[in-house]
């Protein structure tokens, strides 16, 4: 939302600068941040929010114009805006302590980039647990041409796991106990229904090995006790899009949340993606999609008949859901499903973990794509475990679904998703039946970049350790850590391997994340890419940004416990430009 | 990008290459699609033409976006894919279309339709082993980026017709235009 007091500056200047075909418009926008108060309809809290309310405003940029936006501190703390997916100076990223100093109680800061993407975006609060408290909002920007498809109309659809809690004191309390939030622990009589349907030495053993991962196979979510919301509305409020039949509507998906993924689904209608983390992809029409922290998902609508339509979003861990509506009048409303069933992780879901390796010949069963070898699990050993037909894992060779006929063969099973280990707990599949999304079916619709080969290959390990809530990367936290440092000019393929059990959505500042998914040239550009439990996930970066970044888990708690990293790109035409401190205006 | 101009032998030749390579999407009630051929026009006279209507399909999207013509009239639709994707013209009833789309969702899953080509072995590899793969078609025309060809279509006194594209997720996505029938 544009501030009322906006200027448009040298607006002749610009206009002779336009016909030279240069940059176009520079508007100027005000923020504050302010403690502000969340009405869930569950519960209210006080929390931190941007122009008096939590979510703030939608930002309406245009690709090719100047922005500059002066962000006034109204609490007594400190605090930073951060804009997700922006490609800009690093001066400007808005991370305490490594883009600048942050913004001061009282202070304003101005910051000054010009827009050179197009997309869904969001921006929020990169200081304690603001965010999570409620400081985030929605970046829309128009692009300068046109669309590669069409739509009559558009909502933002932000999604937030509001907690009763302060983020602060979810944070001791996680790391007081790691299961403080988690209230589906598994009980004697969930064990005595796995000893009859496992026999009791595989439900003993199973229970043992869950023992030595420090976690539980509920160990989806590991805050739960949230509200979902969809533009500040709990489930009750029922955010409310209007539409007139045959329409077609662009839903701007994008996930605030603190700690929870969704899966999202409209009964009744068919979603077409046109759009992941702000850059177009190839469309892909789906009936449900997961989207994980911080990441967007743009969809188009074609809703033909007068009626209502619910957008439900359960939580992955099944605790919890966001609900909204589509529909022609104020007040309609649809059905609103049951959740599912929560899923529970499986051995498969560890199969990266060294500490389970000695252990289970079954690893070498999770599928294709890991390399054991290179991961140094080379002696890893069947003497472990009897591979009796027990345990589920007996047929861990099989994809998720399919099954061994008496003759042999192996039958059906639903196509396998290589983002998932395999036997995964966690794959997902359709509540109505039909299309899930993927992030094999993301093709970019423009690439940014040639397809090159990497220059470089940096493995991260995804690191952690449940009980005591330590979360790294390569076994090492922030605060011990020393920089990524990359070179002006190179590809680095990242290779993550996630040995926990958590799925981690990891977000790179700066520069674009190129996920390989195994479509080449087409290889979609995303800013988060997400790396399920038991899985090796690649991603590949074009170094063109010099300067000082943050690269970490966007899970909040994660990311506070350590799981970040400093990344210093040397080298490159701009770098003394880059680095030189900015004179704030 | 500039229109290319075709000399009526080489459209002709384009429109037949890329014609055989359509996927079946006339309705003519054998295939359970409903309604009937009738219903959408037939295959025009090149001597009954009365006008060229040029269409232009980018990445997602035509131009122009809609089309007006009068009833009962022949038209020559000379259509150039300037996309970097593979894109359809296809001339028929929303119903059609969509009856049309799991078709060309099958293209895709068998490698026949990729997203800047058509895999013609593919196309011979899923003819083979599954009795069906591409058929001649005289309402539409599927054309690989930088592909052009040709429709001369008859067009019936009254319909609600679209064209559209039906490569997977365009025609949801937008690229469909209306075509109105007017006296």
């Amino acid at each position: 939302m544009k501030n009322i007091s906006q200027r448009r500056l040298g607006a002749l200047a610009l206009g002779l600068m336009t016909a030279l075909g240069s940059a176009a418009s520079a508007d100027v926008y005000d923020i504050t941040v302010d403690r502000v108060q969340i009405d869930t309809g569950e519960f209210t809290r006080s929390g931190v929010g941007f122009n008096g309310a939590s979510p703030g405003p939608v930002l309406r940029f245009k690709e090719g114009e100047d922005v500059t936006i002066n962000v006034t501190n109204n609490l007594l703390e400190d605090t930073s805006i951060h804009w997700h997916g922006l490609i800009l100076p690093f001066r400007q990223d808005g991370v305490p302590g490594i883009s600048y100093d942050g913004i001061a109680p009282g202070e304003t800061f101005t910051y000054n980039f010009p827009i050179v993407q197009s997309g869904t975006y969001w921006f929020h609060s990169h200081t304690g647990f603001q965010e999570p408290d409620g400081a985030y909002g929605a970046i829309i920007i128009e692009p300068k041409g046109r669309e590669p498809f069409r739509y009559d109309r558009e909502y933002v659809v932000q999604l937030t796991d509001a907690h009763p809690h302060s983020g602060g004191r979810i944070f001791r309390n996680l790391k007081m106990s790691s299961d403080y939030y988690n209230r589906k622990q598994r009980t004697l009589l969930d064990f005595l229904g796995d000893a009859q349907e496992q026999g009791v030495a595989a439900a003993l053993a199973d229970r043992g090995d869950w023992g030595e991962m420090r976690m539980m196979p509920t160990d989806i979510e590991d805050l739960q006790g949230f509200t979902p919301l969809i533009n500040g509305k709990g489930p009750e409020q029922n955010w409310t899009g209007l539409f007139e039949a045959g329409e077609r509507v662009r839903l701007r998906f994008i996930n605030s949340s603190a700690m929870t993924y969704f899966d999202v689904r409209i009964p009744g209608l068919k979603m077409t993606v046109v759009q992941a983390d702000g850059n177009n992809v190839q469309p892909v029409p789906v009936d449900e999609f997961r989207i994980a922290v911080a990441e967007t998902y743009d969809v188009i609508v074609h809703p033909k008949e007068e009626k209502a339509y619910t957008i439900f979003a359960e939580s992955m861990g099944r605790t919890a859901y966001a609900r909204g509506t589509l529909a022609p009048d104020e007040g309609m409303r649809a059905d609103v499903p049951e959740m599912r069933d929560a899923p529970l992780l499986t051995m498969g879901d560890m199969a990266l973990d060294p500490a389970m390796a000695g252990m289970h010949g079954a690893m070498e069963m999770a599928g294709g794509e890991m390399d054991h070898a290179a991961m140094g699990h080379a002696a890893m050993g069947h003497d472990g475990m009897e591979h009796d037909g027990e345990m589920a894992m007996a047929d861990g060779d099989l994809p998720p679904g399919a099954h061994r006929m008496p003759d042999g063969t192996i039958m059906g099973g639903p196509a396998e998703d290589p983002f998932y280990a395999a036997g995964s707990g966690l794959e997902p599949t359709a509540a109505e039946g039909g299309k899930f999304l993927s992030y094999s079916d993301l093709k970019a619709q423009r690439p940014l970049y040639e397809h090159r080969a990497a220059t470089r290959e940096i493995e991260l390990r995804l690191t952690g350790n449940m009980e005591r809530y330590i979360w790294s990367l390569n076994g090492v936290k922030y605060e011990d850590a020393d920089p990524i440092r990359l070179q002006y000019g190179e590809r680095v393929r990242f290779k993550f391997v996630n040995e926990t059990m958590m799925t981690h959505p990891m977000h790179l500042h700066g520069m674009w994340s190129i996920l390989d998914n195994g479509n080449g040239k087409w290889n979609p550009v995303k800013h988060v890419v997400s790396v399920s439990p038991g899985t090796i996930v690649y991603m590949e970066t074009e170094v063109d940004a010099p300067g000082e970044w943050a690269f970490h888990c966007h899970l909040a708690y994660h990311a506070d416990s350590g799981m970040f990293r400093k990344v210093i790109v040397e080298g490159g035409p701009d770098e003394q430009a880059a680095l030189a401190p900015k004179s704030e205006g | 990008m500039k229109h290319v101009i075709f000399t009526p032998a080489i459209a002709a030749f384009l429109a037949i290459a890329a014609a055989s390579l359509s996927p079946y999407a006339l309705a003519d009630g054998s295939h359970g699609h409903g309604g009937g051929a009738g219903q959408i026009g037939a295959p025009g006279k090149p001597g009954d033409v009365t006008r060229t209507i040029e269409v232009t399909m980018y990445d997602n999207y035509y131009e122009p976006e809609a089309i007006s013509l009068k009833e009962g009239e022949t038209v020559r639709f000379v259509v150039t894919n300037a996309g970097a994707f593979v894109h359809e013209f296809n001339i028929a009833t929303g119903a059609m279309h969509a009856a049309h789309a799991p078709e060309m969702q099958m293209m895709v899953e068998h490698g026949v339709l990729e997203p800047d080509r058509i895999n013609r072995e593919a196309a011979r590899h899923m003819q083979a082993t599954m009795g069906h793969g591409m058929h001649d078609e005289p309402n539409s025309l599927l054309l690989e980026p930088g592909q052009s060809g040709e429709i001369v279509w008859a067009f019936p006194d009254h319909a609600e017709l679209e064209f559209a594209c039906n490569v997977p997720g365009h025609y949801a996505s937008g690229m469909v235009g209306d075509i109105s029938l007017t006296h």
